[in-house]
């Protein structure tokens, strides 16, 4: 997996390509835990993720609870399998997608 | 209300007989009467008649009628004549006593017996006209010798007159005179016309006293009795027959109603007696119908019948079903595992039908299931069940078996058949055929006999087919028989069904074959289909269980997928499954070792995961609550209800030490 972050202000954009699984969360989850601070809009693009794991809802999870406090959270671009997954998990009402 | 019409019809009935029996008598006997009557009261006055005009003819002297005639001149003896007539006349009753002279045209009076002044009186020499037929008569008697002829006239004039005349002779012996009588009959008609009444009403007097007496008899000898008859009746039909042996009718007629009642109350009894047998039967013929029910459902639940059989074992497919004819059948199937390897499989029809067949297969099936576990050939198997079935079979029934060992890793098959119908088989890509297989006898039929055992193989996609003869033997309306010929063409309108859909083509075309006509066989069929899963059946890659082999795994996966072309979402939802059921392992099984496999079929996977850690069902974890918020969440169980979600099927089992997970997908 391949994390690209583009940072304007307080605005962190990360664009994740490949899969967000067991291997690849614990990498998303470093980012974003030395990236987050000060940070008041998250913007995750989905774009080219294939799909992800329930070790990827658990970095999304942390992210969400951490943005609760400081700002938003918005994730874009969910393909089909994706969407399904969080779904499937409860986590589209907690999640905000766009 | 039924008892009055009842009586209306057969009281009036009676009566009205008796009232035409006495019309009808009447009618008969008044004329017959009458008649008999008028004769003899003529007879009676003509002797009357006669007598007094003899006595009359015999006391006149002849000789001096001729002094009076023609010359008209009366003496003494002629008023003492005249005065001995009047005497007779008023003393007997006559109407008219005189004598005289029949002329050729006129008769001529010499006396006329009447008082003086009374009408009709004629005086001597006075002439009258002969009357009714006188003329002859009178003639007729004007001699010595004349036949006593009586003259009866019935005039307006003279009125009902019965005339004797009777000659009166001179001492010569000629006749000079006829002394005539007439004597009124009027008081005859009189008589008659008084008797036909008196008679009348004597007969209805007779009637009325005999109506009423037949009447009350005919109410107290058969009236009564027939209604008290009919009341037990209805009543006894009213009460639902309930009190049948209560039933009694009071008749005491001595007579053929008592004889009904009495017949009544015999059929009353016997039908009681019949009723409580019947109901005796009944209850004990639905206590064996029950058990006989319970019995069907034990020996239906002794056959394997939970499909599929063996979820575990990827390498084949088997199925089977038995349709019984009556409530327990003898036909029975039967497959296990010998060993890991090894797959017995079996299918027999006992000889007869019921019970005794049904024991008798139960006998069969577990002697045969015991050899078969010992780990003997077929062969073998058949000899020796043959051998133990052969004991005290008093009751000389036989079972015909196929039997066959299914080796699962090679797909050789070595079977035997005891008077089996001929297995069919289908090679991949062809069609259903029978393999002519040689039979040896029945199992049961003969100690000691001999069997022979053969190979076939079963190659990747290719099914065997086995089935009692009940299938063959099915027969429609018209007793034409099902056949193997229209079974074969009906597993191969479709041969690359799986077992359990070819079985129900089967099933479906022998009841459209039939039709309405009635199961006499049980139906029994079982199919094995080896998978078609290339020389390999499940590919398998020992992986160690360490989250840096996830990828690995993954890999390995998506190959044999992409292979197969499954849809880039199937792959990445196998992907998550992947990850999470191997994270699982790698992190919290203690496993060393791990082995995946995969079999993909044309639209369908099946991944298995086979681990030597601790012992872990995941399909037993309880599913997360997926509504609460963010803060609330907890990541735990996510991953394998994930799983649960977008796969088809997660089956776990732990055997020999490893865990094994099956998830199956199919596209």
């Amino acid at each position: 997996m391949t994390i690209q972050k583009n940072l304007q202000g307080t605005t962190l954009r990360v664009t994740l390509e490949g899969r967000l699984d067991t291997t690849t969360a614990p990498q998303l989850e470093a980012e974003l835990k030395a990236s987050l601070d000060g940070i008041t809009e998250l913007d995750l693009d989905f774009e080219k993720l294939e799909y992800l794991s329930s070790a990827g809802l658990r970095v999304l999870l942390a992210a969400q609870k951490t943005m609760n406090k400081q700002g938003t959270m918005v994730i874009h671009h969910v393909n089909e399998t994706i969407r399904e997954v969080f779904e499937v998990t409860g986590f589209i009402d907690i999640l905000t997608i766009e | 209300m039924k008892q009055r019409i009842w009586n209306l019809k057969l009281q009036p009935k009676l009566l009205l007989g008796l009232v035409v029996m006495a019309a009808v008598l009447a009618a008969a006997l008044t004329p017959t009467i009458s008649r008999l009557y008028r004769r003899q009261m003529e007879s009676y006055y003509t002797q009357l008649a006669f007598d007094q005009a003899s006595i009359a003819a015999s006391l006149i002297d002849g000789d001096r009628i001729r002094n009076y005639y023609p010359s008209g001149e009366k003496d003494a003896y002629y008023e003492q004549v005249r005065q001995y007539l009047l005497t007779v006349k008023q003393a007997m009753g006559l109407r008219y006593f005189y004598v005289v002279v029949p002329e050729e045209d006129v008769m001529v009076y010499i006396w006329d017996a009447g008082t003086p002044g009374e009408e009709g009186v004629c005086d001597l020499g006075d002439t009258d006209a002969y009357y009714g037929g006188g003329d002859e008569l009178m003639h007729a008697a004007f001699s010595p010798d004349a036949e006593e002829t009586i003259l009866i006239t019935n005039n307006e004039e003279y009125g009902y007159l019965a005339s004797a005349y009777v000659a009166i002779l001179d001492s010569s012996g000629e006749p000079v005179a006829l002394a005539s009588i007439d004597i009124s009959m009027d008081m005859i008609d009189q008589q008659i016309r008084q008797f036909v009444l008196l008679m009348f009403l004597v007969i209805c007097g007779v009637l009325l006293v005999s109506v009423f007496a037949y009447y009350f008899y005919i109410r107290r000898t058969l009236i009564r009795p027939l209604g008290t008859l009919h009341q037990a009746a209805l009543g006894l039909a009213e009460h639902s027959m309930d009190h049948l042996d209560d039933f009694r009718v009071d008749i005491h007629t001595g007579d053929e109603v008592e004889d009904l009642a009495r017949a009544f109350q015999y059929m009353t009894g016997q039908l009681n007696d019949y009723i409580q047998n019947l109901a005796q039967v009944t209850a004990e013929k639905e206590r064996i119908g029950a058990e006989l029910d319970v019995a069907a459902k034990i020996q239906a639940d002794m056959l394997p019948c939970i499909f599929p059989a063996f979820p575990d074992r990827h390498e084949f497919d088997i199925y089977a079903s038995m349709t019984p004819a009556k409530e327990v059948g003898g036909d029975f199937y039967d497959f296990f595992l010998v060993d890991d390897d090894h797959l017995a499989i079996v299918i027999a029809d006992v000889s007869g039908k019921g019970v005794p067949a049904a024991l008798f297969m139960v006998i069969a099936k577990t002697l045969l299931k015991n050899a078969a576990q010992t780990g003997l050939s077929p062969r073998a198997i058949l000899e020796k069940v043959n051998n133990q079935l052969c004991e005290n079979n008093e009751a000389e029934m036989f079972v015909t078996v196929w039997l066959g060992i299914y080796e699962i890793s090679t797909g050789k098959l070595t079977a035997a058949n005891a008077g089996h119908e001929y297995p069919a088989i289908r090679r991949a890509g062809g069609g259903f055929e029978l393999v002519k297989d040689r039979h040896g006898f029945v199992l049961a039929g003969m100690e000691n006999a001999r069997y022979r055992e053969y190979q076939l193989e079963l190659g990747p996609g290719d099914t065997l087919f086995v089935y009692t003869d009940g299938v063959a033997e099915a027969t429609d309306a018209a007793n034409t028989l099902y056949g193997t010929e229209r079974m074969l063409g009906a597993l191969n309108a479709a041969p690359e069904r799986g077992p359990e859909e070819l079985l129900a083509a089967v099933r479906s075309d022998i009841d459209q074959f039939v039709g309405g006509a009635p199961q006499f066989d049980d139906i029994t069929m079982l199919a094995i289909r080896r998978r078609d899963t290339g020389t390999e059946i499940m590919k398998k890659r020992s992986v160690e269980p360490r989250l840096e082999c996830i990828e690995t795994v993954s890999e390995f996966f998506e190959r044999e997928l992409t292979a197969r072309q499954a849809p880039p979402k199937v792959i990445a939802q196998v992907n998550v499954a992947i990850d999470e059921i191997f994270s699982n392992i790698a992190r919290y099984s203690g496993a060393t070792s791990a082995t995946v496999g995969c079999e993909v079929e044309t639209g369908r996977a099946i991944l298995r995961f086979t681990d030597n850690g601790r012992p872990y069902d995941p399909t037993q974890q309880a599913d997360p609550d997926t509504t609460l918020g963010a803060e609330e969440r907890e990541i735990g169980g996510l991953g394998i209800f994930m799983v649960k979600k977008t796969m088809d099927r997660i089956s776990y089992s732990y055997t020999d030490g490893m865990n094994v997970l099956t998830i199956e997908k199919s596209w």
